[in-house]
């Protein structure tokens, strides 16, 4: 077997870095909701994938620029979040069963999906799809890059949010101890609904980077799960950066293991990893 | 005596008439054919087609009389993806709702439960997409899918020879393929068949089922610069594959995929002159047949209202279409719905379908291949090879 | 353990055994094999993650070991197929032995973590299954492999096999939850160390509750193999099959036997009232909605609601009078000699020294009061010696034998206790059963029902004998405290640590626990108290031991100790030394 070439493994890791990206981009809203609003948010997914498919309408119908759809679609999620977490205060849920409610919303949703769309496959058709350019050797394809530079962004934006402002820290001071905070006068209602409100945007904002790139089918909500809670799990529950950093590790570990050897064996770098680094350094992880 | 010979006549009146009732009564009762299909879940796509085909057919049957002079009822039941859910819907059809005959299920996984439960009974199941011909051990199973028995062996030998038809033999080939079972080992046949024939493999890569970065994948087919990719695709995978080759700059000379999702595959401007097997497409001389004519005129029709992307019949919509043509056949030939008399009827018979003329007496109850090779011409497939059902005019274009 | 249920249970399952007999369509067969099955799947999951609340999101991987363990000895080497089923429970144990031997050994690894690490091991299992000889791609054909004929049909057969590992699993679960273990996985569940501290052998008991939770998943694993007859690595490692248990257990109920058992019926049944064709997607729907509506208004799991509604009036009566176990009569010609001995004790934790070498000496019966400025190391002594932290470096000997680095649950065993500054109850468990544990777990280790009447004895020792019943967090923060004092004393313990006892209470309060800790004394327990209420201090301490900035200041007789400048100079600072007393 000949050695893979340098260009090759940068090819190979950039394409882990952006599918990884997104990953994190998922990962993002899901990791806050967890960790923050302690639920453990399924219909994250169904979200993501909602909205995707309400991009891909809007721009079937209206012709318009994907990312624009969100001017429309992210309010409309937000509500959808707040909607949805009210529910779960209204009554208490524990995050434990917050899994099962949310279980309950994606199903719901995913036969409305396939109600209206049918079952068969979508693709986004946009002038995004072929737009790509050269860095040296390597190309870099736009869709993916839009995906990363918006993960980037948000991610940097709520880590920003959260560690220098006064709502950041509301927001964090409630999520460790809401009697307390309360009394410090964080109106902790209002702000949980304002956080799960965003969680579900940022969910949208996904939706819509994804369906730039991939095809769309409603049974594929289940595929990103497990590698999209790996993630979370791995960057750390309510952290804004760790989502991203793990979601790239994990696309990077597993394309690098396919330009290298027989692609099969890809997810088992990338997990084998993780187990090492819980093991070893707990708390890093 | 008067009242004895009025009571006896009375009493064969009554017999009579109870019997025509019996009889008529017979001719109403509907001619129940139980199958189940994975409406919801990951196969729910392509199985889809598959119920707008069995409607569309089950319609147009009974207009033409039934079977038998009785009317047919489909039952069809959602085993969501799922072949311990098929199994089990299999037995409910047989042992509690009592269907006269059973149709077979999408795809392989649902499709070998099925065959466990007919087995067990001793049912007729005619099916449509079976891949693994030499897993069909049971001798009551039918296919409606033309494979052939062996198509690890015939198949790729198709598309070579299709390719050399034009003088485009390949020197080298890149092997690229899934690890779905039903068409991994189509993919090892394949690397045998370039081996005898003396096409060399520049590269070989297996990725699991429901990878989602094919970048790498493309990188290294890319680097191996080869004449030919044989790509063991199935569902989105040619698709991912094709937007990660473009993605680096990269069209391969000649790209063959063996089960790709026909719809994105044909949309895909990418795609353009990426070659797959067919066993009947909507152009002539296949569809000419008044029946076939007929029913991708329909098909369309249907597609187009339930707001399927994909409105062309094509392979999975055809082979559907074809289990229902042998069911058909069969019964009108036993003039029975026995399911020893039909199977024994189809292992000696042969039926027109919108194929052409099958047969079942091959090992498994397979019949003569007929994977023809079919390319995407200006966002349409096209059968290509071998001529007499080639598209009129149509050759295999290489880049 | 009530013996009824386990006949009921044992009855029951002779009674539907009868079932493949009464020649029903075959359908009903399988159908309720694939409850019985998902019965027995749920039932496993939970009595490792819901009784213990280590959460798992790999049961995939070990039902999936189960799974190809039958095929690949009945598809491939010919194996019988009943023979299989002993060597795929032993595989899915054997990997999941190996898992926990190393993943619960590492102290972090809770919570998420755990189920982040399931989740991954389930992913690495698949692909390596996935890519070598094992299953290599093409899946595991079963269809030759000859079926038992334990039933006249072969549906039966199957149903069988899953009715015998469902009762099974549900004897198991019960079993598991009134015994011992039982009581241990639920006290890990609330809090793992306090339970550690308590006496609770913690890693043998996970270790446990994973094989039992292993075995019986491989089981069903191998059983579904031959029911499917065709095994390939996407249906069987999906995410599937550890979301669906969890969804199940968490509906019917975490915390009861009974509960997984009652979600599988439930989502297996609605799972299937929607098969017919055109209702496809209306059941799926409609299946959420369901599940919703149940967790919304059943937030405990469906038994304990139903449980709840039959226990209808609260016993108001009052505990039956105990007879109160005779305590061993301490060895009071022995009063005086040394009983613990911290020499050279050295804590850091990440460069900070909390204790920095310090030597204390504790002697049989006295009250030994452990005094010091905040941030002087004193909670973190009885962090140390008490176990809930191995000692950096230096030595304690307990009755002469080194405990320094043991496990905590095995310096609870050598007769040391300890209570909370801030209670640390376990929540769930009600006043008696958080004692009642600790008579079972600590050096006492009594059986279970002793340990109750023990428990009894000491909540009427401390006054909180009518709140026997009640959750903890009905109670005041006084009548918690003395729960704490309750818990450490219930284990008959030698020595008792108590750290910061007094702390939020008013004087009345204080008095009453003075003469309480007095009467501990008096009854035979030495103890070793940290205090800031130097009324307190003065009034019970034979000794005083100053710390200050983890090291040793003074030690003696409570007002000399007290007079001394440099102590004074600790607490208040060099101005009020000077001034002089």
């Amino acid at each position: 077997m000949t050695l893979p070439s340098a260009t090759l493994l940068a090819q190979s890791a950039l394409s882990g870095l952006f599918v990884g990206a997104l990953y994190g981009l998922i990962g993002l809203g899901l990791g806050l909701s967890w960790g923050l609003l302690r639920t453990i948010n399924l219909a994250h997914f169904a979200f993501t994938f909602a909205a995707a498919y309400l991009c891909y309408q809007l721009v079937s119908s209206t012709g318009i620029d994907p990312l624009l759809t969100l001017v429309v679609i992210a309010p409309l999620f937000f509500a959808l979040g707040c909607a949805l977490h009210w529910l779960v205060q209204r009554f208490e849920v524990t995050p434990l069963n917050s899994l099962l409610v949310t279980f309950g919303v994606t199903a719901i949703i995913e036969a409305g999906i396939q109600a209206i769309w049918s079952a068969d496959f979508r693709r986004l058709e946009s002038h995004y799809a072929q737009a790509k350019f050269k860095l040296g050797a390597l190309f870099v394809p736009v869709p993916e890059l839009i995906t990363l530079g918006v993960a980037l962004a948000l991610s940097f934006a709520i880590w920003a949010l959260l560690k220098h402002t006064d709502l950041g820290k509301a927001l964090r001071a409630a999520a460790l101890d809401a009697p307390i905070a309360a009394a410090f006068g964080v109106n902790q209602r209002v702000l949980a609904l304002l956080l799960a409100g965003t969680c579900a945007a940022l969910a949208a904002v996904a939706g819509v980077c994804l369906s730039l790139s991939f095809t769309l089918a409603p049974s594929q909500i289940y595929a990103w799960v497990g590698v999209v809670f790996a993630a979370v799990m791995m960057g750390g529950l309510g952290s804004a950066l760790g989502p991203l950093v793990a979601g790239i590790v994990i696309g990077v570990s597993e394309a690098l293991t396919m330009a290298v050897t027989a692609p099969s064996w890809a997810p088992i770098v990338s997990f084998t990893l993780l187990i090492a680094l819980l093991l070893v350094r707990p708390e890093k992880a | 005596m008067t009242c004895c010979f009025g009571w006896r006549r009375r009493m064969a009146l009554a017999a009579l008439s109870l019997l025509a009732a019996t009889f008529v009564h017979a001719q109403t009762t509907p001619v129940r054919i139980g199958s189940t299909l994975a409406l919801t879940g990951p196969l729910s796509a392509t199985a889809q087609i598959h119920k707008l085909v069995g409607e569309i057919y089950v319609e147009q049957l009974n207009k033409r009389g039934g079977l038998l002079g009785r009317p047919v009822e489909w039952i069809v039941k959602d085993d969501q993806s799922k072949p311990d859910v098929a199994r089990t819907l299999y037995e409910q059809l047989i042992t509690a709702d009592k269907v006269d005959l059973l149709m077979g299920p999408y795809a392989t996984g649902a499709i070998l439960s099925a065959m466990g439960v007919a087995q067990r009974y001793d049912k007729l199941l005619i099916h449509h997409t079976f891949g693994i011909p030499n897993l069909a051990k049971y001798d009551k199973q039918f296919p409606a899918w033309s494979l052939g028995s062996d198509p690890g062996n015939t198949v790729p030998n198709t598309v070579l020879d299709a390719l050399a038809s034009v003088g485009k033999t390949p020197k080298t080939v890149a092997v690229v393929t899934s690890k779905f079972p039903s068409l991994h080992f189509l993919s090892l046949g394949a690397r045998e068949v370039f081996k005898k024939r003396g096409v060399q493999e520049v590269l070989f890569l297996e990725w699991e089922f429901g990878n989602r970065d094919f970048g790498p994948i493309a990188a290294r087919i890319k680097d191996a610069k080869p004449d030919f990719v044989w790509v063991g695709a199935i569902g989105l995978d040619g698709n991912l594959l094709i937007d990660a080759m473009k993605k680096i700059d990269y069209s391969p000379p000649l790209h063959f995929y063996v089960y790709p999702a026909p719809g994105p595959m044909v949309k895909s401007p990418d795609a353009e002159g990426a070659l797959s097997v067919s066993i009947f497409e909507d152009h002539p001389p296949l569809n000419a047949s008044p029946i076939a004519a007929e029913f991708t005129r329909t098909f369309r029709e249907r597609a187009t209202k339930a707001n399927l992307p994909e409105t062309n019949v094509e392979v999975q919509a055809a082979a559907s279409f074809t289990a229902w043509q042998m069911l058909e056949a069969a019964v009108n030939g036993t003039k029975s719905l026995d399911d020893k008399a039909l199977a024994a009827w189809l292992k000696t018979h042969k039926v027109d379908t919108i194929q052409g003329k099958l047969r079942f007496d091959g090992p498994y109850n397979y019949g003569d291949d007929l994977m023809h090779v079919k390319q995407v011409q200006n966002g349409r497939w096209l059968i290509v090879y071998p001529a007499d059902v080639a598209a009129p005019g149509a050759k295999l274009i290489v880049k | 353990m009530n013996r009824r249920v386990v006949i009921a249970l044992l009855a029951g399952g002779a009674l539907l055994a009868l079932v493949p007999w009464l020649h029903l369509p075959a359908f009903y067969e399988s159908i309720l094999y694939l409850v019985l099955h998902w019965v027995l799947l749920a039932t496993s999951w939970n009595i490792l993650s819901g009784y213990s609340g280590y959460f798992s999101f790999g049961h995939g991987a070990f039902f999936g070991a189960g799974v190809y363990t039958t095929a690949v000895l009945a598809g491939k080497f010919d194996w019988p197929f009943l023979a299989t089923l002993p060597a795929a429970a032993a595989v899915a144990t054997g990997l999941g032995v190996a898992l926990g031997a190393v993943v619960f050994r590492v102290r972090a690894v809770r919570g998420e973590l755990f189920a982040l690490l399931t989740l991954a091991v389930t992913f690495v299992l698949a692909t390596i299954v996935l890519n070598t000889p094992i299953d290599g791609g093409p899946g595991i054909y079963l269809s030759a492999v000859p079926v038992p004929a334990l039933a006249p049909t072969q549906p039966g057969t199957f149903y069988l096999l899953a009715l015998a590992g469902a009762v099974g699993s549900l004897l198991i679960a019960y079993t598991v939850q009134r015994s011992r273990l039982g009581v241990g996985l639920f006290a890990i569940h609330d809090d793992e160390d306090a339970a550690e501290v308590m006496g609770v052998p913690t890693y043998r008991y996970k270790l446990a509750a994973l094989a039992i939770s292993c075995a019986l998943a491989g089981v069903a694993g191998g059983v579904h193999a031959l029911f499917i007859s065709y095994v390939t690595t996407g249906e069987v490692f999906s995410i599937t099959v550890p979301l669906t248990v969890i969804l199940m257990s968490v509906l019917g109920g975490t915390r009861h036997w009974a509960g997984p058992a009652v979600g599988a019926t439930l989502i297996t049944a609605l799972l299937y009232a929607f098969t017919k064709g055109d209702l496809a997607l209306a059941g799926k729907a409609t299946t959420g909605a369901v599940l919703i509506a149940a967790i919304l208004f059943m937030p405990q799991g469906i038994v304990p609601r139903l449980l709840k509604r039959r226990a209808a009036a609260p016993a108001a009566a009052k505990p039956p009078p105990v007879a109160i176990a005779p305590m061993s009569a301490p060895a009071l010609a022995l009063k005086g000699d040394t009983l613990l001995r911290a020499t050279a004790l050295t804590k850091s934790f990440f460069g900070v020294q909390a204790l920095a070498g310090v030597d204390i000496e504790v002697r049989r019966g006295e009250i030994l009061g452990l005094i010091g400025p905040n941030g002087s190391g004193k909670s973190t002594f009885i962090n140390v010696v008490s176990g809930h932290y191995p000692a950096t470096s230096g030595g304690i000997a307990f009755e002469g034998r080194e405990i320094a680095r043991l496990a905590a649950h095995r310096i609870a065993h050598a007769g040391i206790a300890r209570t909370y500054q801030v209670p640390r109850p376990f929540a769930h468990l009600s006043v008696r059963d958080n004692v009642a544990a600790a008579a079972m777990f600590g050096g006492a280790s009594l059986s279970a029902s002793r340990a109750r009447a023990e428990a009894d004895h000491w909540l009427a020792f401390t006054g909180l004998a009518d709140k026997a019943d009640v959750l903890p967090d009905a109670l005041n923060l006084h009548q918690r405290k003395f729960l704490e004092l309750a818990r450490a004393l219930a284990s008959r313990p030698r020595l008792v640590l108590l750290d910061e006892v007094l702390c939020g209470l008013n004087p009345a309060e204080i008095d009453d626990a003075v003469a309480l800790i007095r009467r501990i004394r008096d009854a035979g327990t030495t103890v070793v108290f940290v205090e800031h209420v130097m009324r307190a201090v003065t009034a019970l301490s034979d000794r005083l031991v100053v710390l200050n900035h983890g090291q040793l200041l003074a030690e003696g007789a409570a007002a000399d100790v007290m007079q001394r400048r440099d102590v004074v100079a600790a607490y208040l600072g060099t101005a009020h030394a000077a001034e002089g007393h």
